[in-house]
C-alpha cells in the first residue's frame, strides 16, 4: 500500500525534491564523518597496497601488484583463509542460534529475568584480552576447570588449545561465548517490535510454542537476523585479539586467522604495503559474502 | 495488557531454568575467575581456588586504583564515551531512517559502500586517520577522541534494520496529512525507537569505553589518557601483575554493567509493541 | 615611570626564565618498580640541571614502536625515547635519529665501557644512534622443593644437557611432575629460547660473515639443538607441549626464563627458588640470549639535542647505572658496573638469585640486529614447532625454515 503512496507522491516534482532534501539532510552528518574517517582511509589502504613501506623510512617504492602476487602464492594465506572461514561460520551461526533461543526464553515474565540477562551479557562487557587469558586457564589441560569437570565423569579431556585437532574448535567456542549476549540483545530489541497480539491470535488457533517461533517470530526477526549474520561475518573475519591472546595462531598454524596475519605484517614486521594488501583481500572476500547474503534476503526488506 | 504466558507445567518451568542456569554459569566463568583473582594475595596467584574467592585481599583494589591517576582517566573516558554515544546514536538514527524509508538514487549502492568500510580492518586505517587528525590540529584533544567516531556504520545498519521492521502503515496517515519525512521521523518514528536507541547507545558506549588503540595513538599528555590506557600499566613489559590487573579490570567493567542495567529496562514486552498492528 | 621600569624588568625576567630552560619529553615503557625508580632519577637530574627539564612519559610497552612510528610521520616525536634493542634498526630507518658520535667525541665519553654485543644495535652505517641503558638475559630457574622430593640435591642445578635430562627423568619418576618446561607456544618466545640451545651447541642463527643476510641455523649444532628439544618431549618424555606457566604453578621442576623474573617469581610462587647459568652440552659452551633497552635522540633543535645528550651522559654514568641496576634488577650494560665491588657485594648479599644472570653477561649472544628479525623469528618458530608436533622431521623442519628465511633476506 505504502509503496503506492510514495510512488504516486514522487510524481510531483516538488514532493520529489522534498524527499531528496530530507534524505540529504538526514544522511549528511554521517556521510561527512564516514567519508573523512572511513572511506578516505579505505582508499588510502588500497593505494598503499601497491607500495612497499615499513612506516618509518621516507623511501616508499611503488611495487605494482607485487604484494598481491606474494599474497596469493602464499600457502600461509590459504591456510589462514580456510581457518577464518571455518571460525566465522561456526561463530556467526552458533552465536546467532543460541542468542535467539536465549532471547526468546527471556522475552517473557519469568523469575530472575533481569539477572539472567545480566549474566548472559557479561561476556560482552568483559574486555577481550581478559576473556582470552581467562579462557586459556579454563582450557588448561591439567588444571583447567573444563578437564577437571570432565574427569568427574571419567572422560580424559584433550589438550584443547594445545591440541591440533581441538584448537580451532576451542577458539570458536570462546568466539561464540563472547557473542551470544550481543545476539540476545539485538533479538530482544527486535522482539519488542513484534506485537503481542500476534502470538495470542496464534495461540488461540492452537499453535505450539515451537510453531510460533518458527512461523511468526523467525520471519519477523529476519531484518535482525540479516544484521547479525552480516556483522557476525564482518567481526569474525577480522578477529584478532582473542586468538592472539589464546593461541597466537598455534599450536602450529591451526588457528592462524587472517586478522593475525594482518596484524603480524602490519604491526610486528611493519610491512605496511603487504598488510594493506591483506586488508584489501579480507575486504574483497567480505564484500562478496555480504553481497550474496544481501541479495539472498533482499536487504532484509522481504519479510 | 494481555497476559502472555499461559500457565506452564512445573517440569517445563524447571527445565527452562536448568537450561538457562547452565548457560548463565558458563557465561560468567571468566568473570568469576577475574573476581577471585582480584581478591588474592599475589603469592597465591597460581594456586586454587580459581573460581570462588576464599581470600579477600581487598588491598589489591586500593593499590590498583592508586597505581595510576584513574580518577582522571575515568573522567576522560566518560567525556569521550558520552560524546561518541550522543553523536553516533543521533546521526545513525537519521541515516538509518533515510536508508530504510526514503527512496533516493543510489540508496542501496551508498549503503553498500558504507557497509564496505566496516570490512576494512581497524588496523589498516589508523595511520591515515592519525595524519588527518594531526593536520586538523586535533592531536591530544577530545576532538580527536570523539569526532572521528561520531558516526558508525554498525549503528546505521542497526537503525536501518529496525525501521524496516516498523509497520509502515503508522507513517502513512501522517504522510497523507502532508507531513514531510523529517517531521515524520521526529514525531512518529523516533518515539517508537526506544529499544533500538538504547541498544545502539549501549554498544556505542561499550565500543568507546573499551577502545585502546585510537586513544593511544592520538593522545600524548597524561591529562588526556583514557581508562584502557591506564589498565596497561599492569601489563608490564617484564610481567603482568595479575592480581592488580584483575582488580582494575573488575572496576573498569562496572560502568558497562550499569549501562547495560539501564538499557535492559527498555526490553520489556509492551513498550514498543503497544499500539502497533502486526 | 618607576613603576614602568619595574614592570619592564619583570617582563624581561619572565622572558629570560622561560627561554633559559629547555623542556623535553622522554618516552619509555618501564612500569612498576622500574618506572618509579626512573621517575625518581629524572627528578634528581632535573634538580641538578636547573636549565633542563626532562618529562618522562609512560607508553604501554607493546605499543611504543607504533606510537613512535605515527609520531615520526607528523614531527611529534619526543626528544628522547627508549625501545627494545631489536626494534632500534627499524626506528633508525626514519632517518630522524641523531648520531651520537659527535657528542661522544666532544665530551671524550668512554664508549668502550659498554659491552660490545650491545653496541651493535645502535650502529648504522658510520653512525651510532643509540646507547644501551638496561639489559636482561636468560638463565635456569629450578624448584628446590621438587628437587628435594625427587631425592636430588636442592642446591645443585644441572650444568650440562646430559644432567638436565638425568635430573628431569628422576623428577618425573619420583614426583610425576614435568622435569623441564619448554616454551612451545611459538613466536619469538620459542625462537629466542631455542637460540640459547643453538649457541650452547656452538651454532649461529644467521650468518655474521654475510652481515646476517643468510640463515645459518641449518647446521650440525642446529640439528643437535632441535633434536634435543624433540627428545625432551618424545624420547625422554620429561617435557610437554603445553601452555606456558607450569613452573610457576609447581608443575615443572625447571624452566628457562629471564633475569626480570627474579623480581616476579618470588612474589608469585610458594616454593623456594634457585637460579643458575643455563646448562650447555658437555662438549659445548655456556650461552645466554640478551634483551634490554637502548636510548636514542630524535632530531630536534640544537638545545634539545644537547639537553637530551646531557641526560644520556648522566643516566649511563657508572654511579647512576649502579643505582638503577640495584633498584630494577636489570643486568649491567657496562663492564665497570659489573666489576664494581660494591655492586657485586650487593648482589651476593641481597639478590643472590640475580648473581648467575650477572655472570651470564659474559656468555651473552645477541640476536641479529636487522629489520627482518621479527618476521624471521616467527617463521622459524613455526617450522620447528612442526617438528615438535611430528608434522615434519627435525632435518626437514630446519631445511624448510632455512629456505623460508633466505627467501625473506634475499
Amino acid at each position: 500500500m505504502r509503496n503506492l503512496t510514495s510512488k504516486s507522491g514522487s510524481l510531483t516534482p516538488a514532493f520529489f525534491r522534498k524527499e531528496q532534501t530530507a534524505a540529504f539532510l538526514l544522511l549528511f552528518p554521517s556521510i561527512l564523518i564516514l567519508g573523512v574517517f572511513n572511506i578516505y582511509p579505505a582508499f588510502y589502504s588500497i593505494v598503499l597496497s601497491f607500495f612497499e613501506w615499513n612506516g618509518f623510512s621516507p623511501d616508499i617504492p611503488f611495487v605494482g601488484i607485487e604484494n598481491y602476487k606474494t599474497l596469493f602464492t602464499n600457502g600461509v594465506f590459504y591456510n589462514s583463509l580456510l581457518v577464518t572461514i571455518i571460525y566465522s561460520v561456526v561463530v556467526t551461526f552458533g552465536s546467532l542460534i543460541i542468542g535467539l533461543l536465549v532471547a526468546v526464553a527471556l522475552d517473557r515474565d519469568i523469575k530472575g529475568k533481569t539477572l539472567y540477562r545480566i549474566l548472559y551479557f557479561l561476556p560482552v562487557v568483559t574486555p577481550t584480552v581478559a576473556s582470552g587469558v581467562v579462557w586459556k586457564y579454563l582450557f588448561d589441560p591439567t588444571q583447567g576447570i573444563i578437564n577437571t569437570m570432565l574427569s568427574y565423569i571419567n572422560i580424559q579431556g584433550p589438550a584443547w588449545l594445545n591440541d591440533s585437532a581441538w584448537a580451532l574448535f576451542s577458539v570458536s567456542i570462546v568466539g561464540i561465548w563472547k557473542r551470544i549476549g550481543f545476539c540476545m540483545i539485538i533479538y530482544l530489541a527486535a522482539l519488542q517490535g513484534v506485537s503481542a497480539n500476534l502470538y495470542e491470535a496464534a495461540r488461540i488457533d492452537g499453535a505450539t510454542e515451537f510453531n510460533i517461533l518458527k512461523s511468526i517470530k523467525i520471519p519477523l526477526l529476519s531484518p535482525a537476523t540479516l544484521f547479525l549474520t552480516i556483522t557476525g561475518f564482518i567481526d569474525s573475519f577480522r578477529i584478532f585479539d582473542l586468538v592472539y591472546v589464546m593461541t597466537n595462531g598455534g599450536p602450529v598454524d591451526e588457528t592462524d586467522v587472517l586478522g593475525l596475519m594482518l596484524y603480524r605484517n602490519g604491526f610486528e614486521y611493519f610491512k605496511l604495503g603487504y598488510a594493506s594488501s591483506i586488508a584489501v583481500g579480507i575486504f574483497g572476500i567480505l564484500l562478496i559474502l555480504s553481497f550474496v547474503q544481501w541479495k539472498f534476503t533482499q536487504g532484509g526488506e522481504a519479510y | 495488557m494481555v497476559r502472555l504466558i499461559r500457565k506452564e507445567s512445573i517440569t517445563r518451568r524447571i527445565t527452562r531454568h536448568v537450561f538457562l542456569s547452565v548457560g548463565a554459569f558458563i557465561s560468567i566463568l571468566p568473570f568469576l575467575w577475574l573476581i577471585t583473582t582480584s581478591l588474592k594475595p599475589p603469592n597465591t596467584l597460581y594456586s586454587a581456588p580459581l573460581l570462588f574467592p576464599t581470600h579477600f585481599h581487598i588491598e589489591n583494589y586500593i593499590e590498583a586504583f592508586q597505581a595510576a591517576p584513574f580518577a582522571r582517566y575515568s573522567l576522560n573516558s566518560f567525556i569521550m564515551s558520552a560524546g561518541i554515544v550522543l553523536t553516533q546514536t543521533l546521526f545513525s538514527a537519521f541515516a538509518g531512517y533515510a536508508f530504510a524509508r526514503i527512496k533516493f538514487k543510489f540508496s542501496n549502492l551508498l549503503f553498500f559502500i558504507l557497509l564496505g568500510t566496516m570490512m576494512i580492518s581497524n588496523y589498516a586505517i589508523v595511520i591515515p586517520n592519525f595524519l588527518t587528525v594531526n593536520a586538523l590540529g586535533w592531536y591530544d584533544t577530545f576532538a580527536a577522541l570523539i569526532i572521528p567516531r561520531a558516526a558508525s556504520v554498525f549503528a546505521i545498519f542497526l537503525f536501518r534494520q529496525f525501521f524496516l521492521s516498523l509497520p509502515k502503515e503508522i507513517e502513512d496517515a501522517a504522510k497523507i496529512d502532508g507531513c514531510g519525512k523529517i517531521r515524520i521521523f521526529f514525531q512518529i518514528a523516533l518515539p517508537l525507537s526506544k529499544p533500538v536507541i538504547v541498544t545502539s547507545a549501549l554498544f556505542s558506549f561499550l565500543f568507546a569505553w573499551n577502545d585502546f588503540l585510537w586513544p593511544l595513538i592520538v593522545t600524548d599528555s597524561p591529562q588526556m589518557r583514557t581508562i584502557q590506557l591506564g589498565l596497561s600499566v599492569f601489563q608490564g613489559r617484564y610481567g603482568v601483575r595479575w592480581t592488580l590487573l584483575s582488580a582494575a579490570t573488575v572496576l573498569s567493567i562496572l560502568p558497562s554493567i550499569v549501562a547495560f542495567l539501564i538499557a535492559q529496562k527498555y526490553f520489556i514486552k509492551g513498550i514498543a509493541g503497544t499500539g502497533l498492528k502486526g | 615611570m618607576k613603576k614602568g621600569v619595574v614592570l619592564l624588568l619583570f617582563i624581561s625576567l619572565i622572558t629570560v626564565l622561560s627561554f633559559a630552560g629547555v623542556n623535553i619529553e622522554f618516552w619509555h615503557y618501564w612500569d612498576g618498580a622500574n618506572g618509579d625508580k626512573l621517575e625518581e632519577l629524572v627528578e634528581t637530574f632535573n634538580e641538578a640541571h636547573p636549565d633542563i627539564t626532562i618529562e618522562p612519559i609512560f607508553i604501554p610497552g607493546s605499543s611504543i614502536v607504533t606510537k613512535i612510528q605515527t609520531a615520526s610521520l607528523s614531527g611529534r616525536t619526543p626528544a628522547l625515547a627508549i625501545s627494545d634493542i631489536i626494534k632500534i634498526s627499524l626506528i633508525a630507518e626514519t632517518g630522524q635519529l641523531v648520531d651520537l658520535k659527535p657528542f661522544i667525541a666532544k665530551d671524550d665519553y668512554n664508549i668502550d665501557d659498554f659491552y660490545e654485543e650491545l653496541l651493535v644495535y645502535g650502529q648504522r652505517d658510520n653512525q651510532l644512534v643509540s646507547l644501551p641503558v638496561s639489559s636482561s638475559n636468560l638463565g635456569l630457574f629450578w624448584n628446590k622443593r621438587l628437587f628435594k622430593e625427587a631425592g636430588l640435591d636442592p642446591e645443585k642445578p644441572p650444568k650440562t644437557w646430559e644432567e638436565l635430562v638425568e635430573y628431569s627423568e628422576q623428577i618425573k619418576e619420583k614426583t610425576g611432575k614435568i622435569g623441564y618446561e619448554l616454551y612451545t607456544q611459538g613466536g619469538e618466545g620459542t625462537t629466542w629460547q631455542w637460540q640459547v640451545f643453538l649457541w650452547g651447541a656452538g651454532g649461529e642463527f644467521l650468518d655474521p660473515v654475510t652481515n646476517y643476510q643468510k640463515a645459518a641455523f641449518n647446521s650440525e649444532a642446529g640439528r643437535k639443538a632441535l633434536q634435543f628439544w624433540y627428545d625432551l618431549i618424545h624420547e625422554y618424555e620429561v617435557s610437554s607441549i603445553s601452555p606456558w606457566g607450569l613452573f610457576g604453578r609447581g608443575e615443572a621442576a625447571m624452566v628457562m626464563d629471564g633475569s626480570w623474573m627474579v623480581q616476579f617469581f618470588p612474589m608469585q610462587v610458594d616454593f623456594e627458588l634457585g637460579a643458575a647459568v643455563f646448562p650447555h652440552p658437555e662438549d659445548g659452551v655456556p650461552a645466554t640470549n640478551m634483551g634490554g633497552e637502548q636510548i636514542f635522540v630524535f632530531n630536534k633543535s640544537e638545545e634539545e639535542k644537547q639537553a637530551a645528550w646531557e641526560f644520556i651522559k648522566w643516566f649511563t654514568g657508572k654511579d647512576i647505572q649502579i643505582e638503577w641496576d640495584k633498584a630494577t634488577g636489570f643486568i649491567p650494560v657496562k663492564k665497570s658496573v659489573a666489576n664494581d665491588d660494591g655492586y657485586v657485594a650487593y648482589i651476593k648479599n641481597t639478590k643472590r638469585l640475580l648473581l648467575p644472570f650477572v655472570e651470564s653477561g659474559k656468555y651473552a649472544n645477541a640476536r641479529p640486529p636487522i629489520n627482518e628479525y621479527p618476521e624471521i623469528s616467527d617463521i622459524f618458530s613455526k617450522e620447528i614447532l612442526k617438528a615438535l608436533h611430528d608434522r615434519m622431521s627435525v632435518e626437514e623442519a630446519l631445511e624448510s625454515a632455512e629456505a623460508l628465511v633466505n627467501d625473506i633476506l634475499k
